[in-house]
């Protein structure tokens, strides 16, 4: 029987304390060097032996893609047990396994205790403080840290506790190659009783030997070797073969010889393809939702997430928004993003969002319970000529990544605020940046996408290719396909200012009328964004603006900030000579845990006028917004015709965004701005009422917009986000 | 007022934060290079903010080659003290000899307890403290005859096999301010490691908790130098003219050149997660402060 688990390959260290340090890192750095899958760090307790998680954390800071199994003897806290081993696996970014040796006068409790809570305080999927009670250890109210990958638990154990392996243990690991047949039968029987597959578990066997004479089993040649280990994979469903020696010889000889020898030998006997399924725990698989095809998921993805897998927790939500997804498919090329579009197209009826990486304010990037398909690991950003300037950048990338490798050249593409938002949701819809009033939106650097449309097919669109699809991608790409990579012509960037400062506002009115003068009298190398914290009893109030001015020369940079800090008096300012990058440089890199809704609402307005700023300050005492803040866009905004891209409001010299947190109060107070307002931007919109999309676009931008929808997505594959498809009414009344 | 006459030393403080997991680590290198004697991590396993302790030490330990490692202080409650003993022997035979291991009685009884810890009064804790101190100096005691045996109310040894010895005379740091704990690290530490920010009046309050250790020195019959003084320290460096740490490096050394003749403090450990901070305190912080000592001890 074989559980049709893919061979690894270890050595046992030996840490007994006459060894020097020396002879460890060497024996992990051999083992690494021959490219063996493991190291196993044994759980000495006789009094020489070194103690096995220092031991592992030395090795890990000595090696690069080692595996270290970590064993470890009964422990009195296996709180603190599963906190060094996520601790481990962070620091090396996945590199950790954990054993547990199982105590002989340990009838099961004390080890099924441990595994428990180390897997209570690792399960992050479901949120909240780790409980667990059990007869010996027990956690109660623990705050849960996560491994940086999903840590196999094996267990060590001869005879008494292999049900215990079977319910609850990922590795049956055992020395003794006799008892893996009843072993076995144990083990099967008993995870079929918890509701598991026995191929949830592997097997591995630990093993000394020699070179030279047959003399027994593992003693001869490689051959010798190779037809004693045969049996154990075919037979017994051997996964892990781990050698003990203290011989580097010996050592060698398996890694270099025995281990391809046994591999080519298993492929041999074994149908094509035998280890390709990954079997997930019961447990995972309780945790997935109606409705998904989970065992046609396309081959080849780059990753499938589900939601019973670890990495779900980090790829669950947005920034702003909670998500609940059925699966997450990541794609690394536009041939995987194809594959994925079509199993989302076999699933009519379930949700499909779309995600580039990064932070967006609506959140379409995840769902509850449907597909979404992740493009965040297609981030590669390119020059492909220093003449022009033309650089190629996928959609994954995030604006922070692209300032940084642009900086080098003396280039930057005005992106937003924010160096953690992605390019492709920013780079289909706008883009207002810290450079808007000079270089313009981001969708004016563009030259080229390519892209997969709703039919699967991969296209090019520019000028010359596909130019109306290429014109719609500008402004209202998210209706007409996924981006797989971007073309941009970057501008050249020299140093810049950037000034934050913190002004009275008491007179908020006054501060907005003035600020917005300000803004619209200044040359086109200042651009100035604001945000006005809603007012709170006691504390005085204040704008906080953000301002960037290309130019490094002292005498510039403070004739522009003049009028600005002329407005009111000042309580805090950081003015520094930077660049773009370093602005940018401004993002976490955390996974996002948002749950719940943004409620986040957009207009475009032409001035800043005193019924405007009158509105403005009623909304910000009424207590019903949370955020409140202004872009400045006009300047080469304006440059470029309405007609040429489907963001066509490029008369607006502002942009405003406001967030709340509940949508009824929101527009409440939306309804007070609005007289003011001229159109909306879709990044910062998370309204999806069908007039909307008529604030959105212009009625000539709409109208030819749902031609186009209904010739490159005609069944409205692509309307999770402001949907065009042309079955909808018509707000604008203008189709045609 | 006493000075004990120690050799000054000087090490840093960083924050053992989870997330980025390498940050802390390149702390500690940059402590390294800094020049200074040692790097220290906090210990709050209840924390999910921050990395497990002695992962991180060892990790960092792989990493560097000179500076001596701590934990500051580790919290005994959640630490079996002969899994510690071995770990910090393990550790500074990997090491050569550089670590040195704090340890305190354990504060923030909740988080302990909702690890899946035992919840102990002040008393209780301090008792095992004492206990702990005897397993963890037992185990490493590999010349003594015999296995180890004690038979403590908090934490029992019977005849474990002793080992690994260490590679050095570990010392041992109590993290105290309270009269018992006070007491107790006179009678069986090699260190004293109070937190600046902890003490109610600021360095006034030294004086007073210093005799408190040299008497239950002595009444151990100890020479109170045995107990060395080290001190957490934080503060920001400023063009000059502010109170304590509140200046410039010079300020600084003479500030602190007053805590080691006034008090006897010897080992200087700032708080900073700032390499700029970090440099300024090892490469000119400590060095002259050393020269102000140096010349005060020898006038």
């Amino acid at each position: 029987m074989n559980y049709g688990h893919r061979l690894r390959f270890g050595l046992r260290l030996s840490t007994d304390a006459d060894h020097e340090p020396d002879h460890l890192i060497k024996s992990a750095a051999l083992a690494e060097r021959w490219g063996l899958d493991l190291l196993v760090v044994p759980a000495g307790t006789a009094g020489a032996d070194l103690e096995p998680g220092t031991v592992s954390s030395w090795i890990a800071a000595a090696t690069g893609s080692l595996g270290l199994v970590v064993e470890s003897p009964p422990t009195p806290h296996p709180a603190m047990l599963a906190r060094a081993v996520a601790s481990l696996d962070q620091l090396t970014a996945g590199r950790v396994e954990l054993a547990l040796h199982a105590e002989a006068a340990d009838s099961g409790e004390a080890l099924g205790d441990t595994i428990a809570v180390v897997r209570e305080l690792w399960n992050v999927l479901d949120r909240g403080l780790g409980r667990y009670t059990g007869r010996l250890h027990r956690l109660s109210g623990a705050q849960k840290a996560a491994p940086a990958h999903d840590v196999p638990i094996a267990v060590h154990a001869d005879s008494h506790v292999l049900r215990l392996v079977g319910r609850q243990a990922d590795e049956w690991s055992t020395g003794d190659v006799t008892a893996l047949a009843e072993g076995n039968r144990v083990v099967d029987e008993a995870a079929r009783a918890a509701g598991r597959d026995p191929r949830e578990i592997r097997r591995r066997i630990t093993i000394r030997g020699d070179v030279g004479e047959r003399a027994g089993t593992f003693t001869g040649t490689t051959e010798d070797w190779v037809s004693d280990l045969l049996p154990l994979v075919l037979d017994h469903g051997v996964g892990t073969v781990v050698l003990d020696t203290d011989s580097e010889d010996l050592a060698a000889r398996f890694a270099n010889d025995v281990a391809p020898a046994l591999r080519a030998a298993v492929d041999a006997a074994l149908p094509h393809g035998w280890s390709s399924t990954r079997v997930r725990r019961a447990a995972a698989l309780a945790r997935r939702r109606p409705g998904i095809d989970y065992e046609g998921t396309p081959e080849g993805m780059a990753e499938v997430v589900e939601p019973g897998d670890l990495a779900y927790a980090r790829l669950r939500s947005g920034y702003l928004r909670g998500g609940a997804p059925g699966i997450v498919l990541r794609a690394t090329t536009a041939e995987q993003v194809a594959q994925a579009l079509a199993y989302a197209r076999r699933h009519p009826g379930v949700p499909l969002s779309r995600r580039s990486a990064g932070h967006g304010v609506s959140g379409r990037s995840t769902n509850d319970g449907g597909i979404v398909i992740d493009v965040s690991l297609m981030n590669t950003i390119e020059v492909l000529d220093e003449k022009t300037r033309r650089v190629r950048i996928g959609p994954g990338a995030r604006w922070a990544e692209v300032a940084a490798a642009l900086e080098p050249y003396g280039w930057a593409l005005s992106s937003g605020d924010y160096g953690g938002v992605g390019v492709g949701g920013l780079a289909t819809a706008g883009g207002i940046g810290y450079l808007s009033r000079e270089h313009g939106l981001t969708i004016d650097h563009l030259r080229a996408v390519e892209m997969v449309l709703a039919d699967g097919s991969i296209v090019r669109a520019s000028d010359v290719e596909n130019a109306d699809l290429f014109w719609a991608v500008r402004g209202a790409g998210a209706n007409f396909g996924i981006v797989t990579a971007f073309e941009f012509e970057a501008d050249e960037v020299g140093p810049v200012a950037f000034a934050q400062l913190t002004q009275d506002a008491s007179d908020v009115e006054r501060y907005l009328v003035e600020w917005g003068r300000v803004v619209e009298q200044s040359p086109r190398d200042l651009t100035s964004f604001v945000i006005l914290p809603p007012s709170r009893a006691g504390r005085p109030a204040v704008a906080l603006s953000h301002t960037m001015v290309h130019a490094a020369d002292r005498e510039t940079v403070l004739a522009r900030l003049e009028p600005l800090a002329a407005i009111s008096p000042m309580y805090a300012q950081d003015v520094a000579i930077s660049s773009y990058a370093a602005v940018m440089n401004n993002a976490s890199d955390d996974a996002p845990v948002s749950r719940g809704e943004p409620v986040s609402r957009s207009g475009l307005l032409r001035h800043v006028t005193p019924e405007f700023a009158a509105a403005s300050a009623r909304v910000l005492r009424s207590g019903a917004i949370g955020w409140f803040q202004l872009r400045a866009v006009g300047g080469a905004v304006a440059d470029v015709p309405a007609d040429a891209t489907a963001y066509a409001h490029r008369d607006a010299n502002f942009s405003l965004v406001v967030m709340g947190g509940d949508d009824e109060v929101v527009d409440a107070a939306w309804e007070l701005l609005r007289p003011f307002l001229d159109g909306l931007y879709l990044s910062f919109e998370s309204s999806l009422r069908p007039e909307r999309l008529a604030e959105a676009f212009p009625p000539a931008t709409l109208s030819r917009l749902r031609r186009l929808k209904s010739t490159y997505d005609p069944e409205g594959v692509f309307d999770d986000n402001f949907a065009l498809t042309p079955a909808t009414n018509d707000p604008g009344g203008s189709d045609q | 007022m006493t000075d004990y006459g120690h050799d000054l030393w000087f090490g840093s403080f960083v924050t053992p934060a989870a997330r980025p997991p390498q940050a802390p680590v390149e702390l500690a290198l940059a402590s390294e290079r800094a020049g200074l004697d040692l790097v220290s991590f906090q210990d709050h396993p209840y924390q999910s903010a921050f990395q497990d302790t002695w992962t991180l030490m060892s990790y960092v330990a792989a990493r560097t080659e000179r500076i001596r490692i701590s934990g500051n202080v580790l919290s005994l409650p959640l630490r079996s003290p002969a899994v510690l003993a071995r770990a910090a022997a393990s550790l500074d035979r990997l090491t050569g000899g550089r670590v040195d291991l704090g340890i305190g009685a354990g504060a923030f009884w909740d988080g302990i307890a909702a690890m899946g810890g035992r919840r102990l009064t002040p008393g209780q804790a301090v008792q095992a403290l004492e206990e702990a101190v005897q397993v963890i100096r037992g185990l490493w005691a590999t010349d003594e005859p015999g296995p180890l045996k004690v038979d403590g109310e908090y934490y029992s040894v019977t005849g474990a096999k002793r080992g690994p010895a260490p590679a050095h005379r570990i010392p041992i740091h109590i993290g105290a301010y309270k009269p018992r704990m006070l007491r107790l690290t006179g009678r069986i530490a090699d260190g004293w490691l109070p937190s600046l920010g902890y003490l109610p009046d600021g360095p006034a309050s030294l004086d007073a908790m210093n005799e408190q250790i040299d008497e239950a020195a002595s009444a151990a019959g100890r020479e109170p130098a045995a107990v060395s003084r080290l001190l957490n320290l934080s503060g920001r460096f400023t063009t000059g003219g502010g109170g304590l740490l509140q200046g410039t490096p010079g300020d600084w050394a003479e500030q602190l050149a007053d805590l080691a003749l006034q008090y006897g403090v010897s080992g200087f450990i700032l708080a900073s997660d700032e390499p700029a901070e970090l440099d300024l305190f090892g490469h000119e912080v400590a060095p002259r402060t050393r020269e102000l000592v140096q010349s005060e001890r020898t006038a």
